[in-house]
């Protein structure tokens, strides 16, 4: 007998039995359910609408199948940007206050960098949540995908998942040393151009190997969060001592503890594990990448790159945690963005916003002509703070450089790391980031 | 069980659900027929007045049709111009199940690239073959038992409210003993 994929071992955890990839799961459980603003208001008048009368032919009231696994994050275009947003975001006050349900305020942060920096989601759960980066937790080891308006009031009314098939998995094995201003996206957008943007449909992206073992936290969940754009069902790496700590760190700011409960539920790949396909990376052929308009698995060495850039956007759930904003900053110290070129910062949460503001680096972006917006999506949405008008061309730091992603369709999105970012902002077109990183910065 | 339906549009490899609905309409609105008044808008604004010529409609499309974001948006914009089936090479996950939860057909078949638009397609679940009239080819359907069994039964609802009847009499079960 084979051993089994973390996956494998996940589901049959939650199944209380052996599920291997293939088998169809009738009803899987999750461990935990988050909505932003977009999706919740919907999903939460579809419960109602649907399930009503189920819960009053029981003599009940309407009760989400358990509160606190569940929460409510608005995120995508806060503080609110228009009417109908403000309308939404009160409807999942009212009920998330009715129902017992965690609220967190606009400004707050991104869901997905809430949902680790919160502990909310932990190491070999099950999380669900109407966005498809919610892959990011794949960081933590745990199984996290997205979900549709429709699958999101079917779990607040029953906590549970239909006709799930357990998926097969990719092992992505990373070896060797990133060279000087290579970070964990220039990784994953390199993997990007290597997949495709279908490459690993219907299954897990595992990733393996040295490189994801020296990476901090922060650098495994940009990687896990790109997944996606190579339609990875998901994300996943093996929880380890850094797993531990960051989740250690992320319990004690709410005042808790991990519990032999709690750690149980981690759970690693076996040597032997069974994976439909082994992708071998050598990380230190890698150079600082950026991907052109308009895919993400369009992906160029940052050195054959110097299109002219009037808009550079610092933020999102993939890159805007502390190491990202301490390595712009870094470039960014004591230079001018270029007077052809907006510079927007937007830090990926409150938490890491005020961090920044307490060791500096707000002050830094502000003295290099930077705008700061509070924590929430931004741009990436293309909804407000930073639209692009016909023929405007972008760097962003976020994951998807779609035609319109960001505004007019005749615009042009590039995505490169928040270093390619600062420099890119200095110059004002696609510049290296190495020529302008500290002596002894890595 | 099947539905028949004209090819109404063609599209290449990766369309993405930003194409299919734009991020800024997504919060406008809680009704579904509103996105698909404006499906495709700025990537292909014909889309919704060409589907709706037709009283079924089918959509043909290369590999990875609906990659990218989960809204769900993106398949009430495509079903609610006539659309009663999405033909592609291989679709992603979400959109996948998007689709079957709102009863519009996710057709996979092997090659797409022989059907033109303007085609009379008949898409058959029992026999799982879609049926090309117009150019007298026969594609069999790439699908699990399971989605098959959903794409009959037009989503979930049904079963999770079944479920959810169970769930409650277990707690009242368990409150009286």
């Amino acid at each position: 007998m084979p051993g089994a994929t973390i996956t494998e071992k996940i589901v049959s955890r939650a199944m209380g039995r052996k599920a291997l990839a293939g088998d169809l799961i009738e009803a899987l459980p999750v461990d935990k359910l988050y909505f932003n603003e977009v999706i919740g208001p919907p999903a939460i008048l579809n419960f109602e609408k649907d399930f009503e009368d189920v819960y009053t032919e029981s003599g009940k009231k309407l009760q989400v199948f358990n509160p606190s696994r569940i929460a409510f994050m608005p995120d995508h275009t806060v503080p609110s940007c228009s009417i109908k947003v403000s309308q939404g975001i009160r409807l999942m006050a009212d009920f998330a206050k009715d129902q017992g349900i965690a609220m967190y305020k606009e400004g707050d942060g991104i869901e997905h960098t809430i949902a680790s920096e919160e502990a909310f989601v932990l190491p070999g759960e099950i999380a669900v949540a109407t966005d498809s980066h919610t892959c990011t937790q794949g960081a933590l080891g745990s199984l996290a995908f997205g979900i549709g308006t429709t699958e999101g009031e079917n779990l607040l009314a029953t906590g549970e998942l239909y006709s799930f098939t357990v998926p097969e998995t990719i092992n992505i094995k990373v070896n060797g040393k990133f060279q000087r201003g290579v970070y964990a996206k220039d990784l994953v957008l390199h993997i990007l151009g290597v997949m495709g943007e279908g490459g690993a449909s219907k299954r897990v992206a595992e990733y393996t190997g040295p490189t994801i073992d020296s990476l901090d936290m922060e650098g495994r969940f940009t990687i896990c969060n790109l997944s996606v754009e190579m339609s990875a069902r998901t994300a996943i790496m093996n929880p380890d001592s850094k797993t531990f700590t960051y989740v250690n760190e992320a319990l004690a700011r709410r005042k808790m503890a991990m519990t032999e409960e709690m750690r149980g539920m981690a759970a690693r790949s076996d040597p032997d594990a069974t994976f439909s396909k082994t992708v071998e990376v050598d990380a230190s052929s890698i150079e600082p990448t950026v991907s052109l308009p308009h895919s993400p698995a369009n992906a160029k060495p940052v050195s054959q790159v110097t299109d002219p850039i009037n808009s550079v956007f610092l933020g999102s759930c993939a890159n805007a945690r502390e190491s990202d904003l301490t390595i712009a900053a870094k470039i960014l110290k004591g230079r001018k963005v270029s007077p052809n070129t907006n510079l927007l910062v937007i830090p990926a949460s409150r938490r890491v916003y005020n961090w920044a503001m307490d060791n500096g680096l707000l002050k830094i972006f502000a003295d290099a002509g930077a705008n700061i917006e509070s924590s929430n999506c931004g741009p990436c949405f293309g909804k407000h703070m930073g639209i692009l008008a016909p023929g405007d061309r972008c760097l962003s730091t976020s994951n998807r450089n779609y035609k319109g992603r960001m505004g007019s369709p005749e615009a042009f999105i590039y995505l490169g790391s928040p270093a390619v970012a600062a420099a890119t902002a200095i110059e004002g077109r696609i510049a290296d980031p190495r020529k302008y990183l500290p002596a002894g910065e890595s | 069980m099947q539905m028949r339906g004209r090819v109404a549009k063609r599209f290449e490899d990766d369309i993405n659900t930003d194409y299919i609905i734009p991020a800024y309409l997504l919060q406008e609105s809680w009704d579904k027929q509103f996105f698909a008044d404006h499906a495709f808008e700025g990537f292909d604004p014909t889309f919704g007045p060409t589907c709706r010529a037709n009283k079924e409609s089918i959509v043909v499309a290369g590999n990875n049709f609906g990659c990218g974001s989960s809204r769900e948006q993106a398949v009430y914009a495509i079903k609610y111009n006539n659309v009663v089936a999405v033909v592609a090479q291989s679709f992603p996950d979400i959109f996948f199940r998007n689709c079957l939860n709102n009863g519009l057909l996710p057709i996979q078949i092997l090659d797409t690239s022989g059907i033109s638009i303007g085609n009379d397609l008949v898409v058959d679940l029992d026999s799982r073959s879609l049926r090309d009239n117009t150019a007298g080819i026969s594609y069999p359907i790439i699908a699990t038992d399971a989605a098959i069994e959903q794409m009959k039964r037009g989503g979930f609802l049904g079963v999770v409210r079944e479920r959810l009847r169970q769930k409650l009499k277990a707690q009242q079960t368990r409150a009286s003993s």
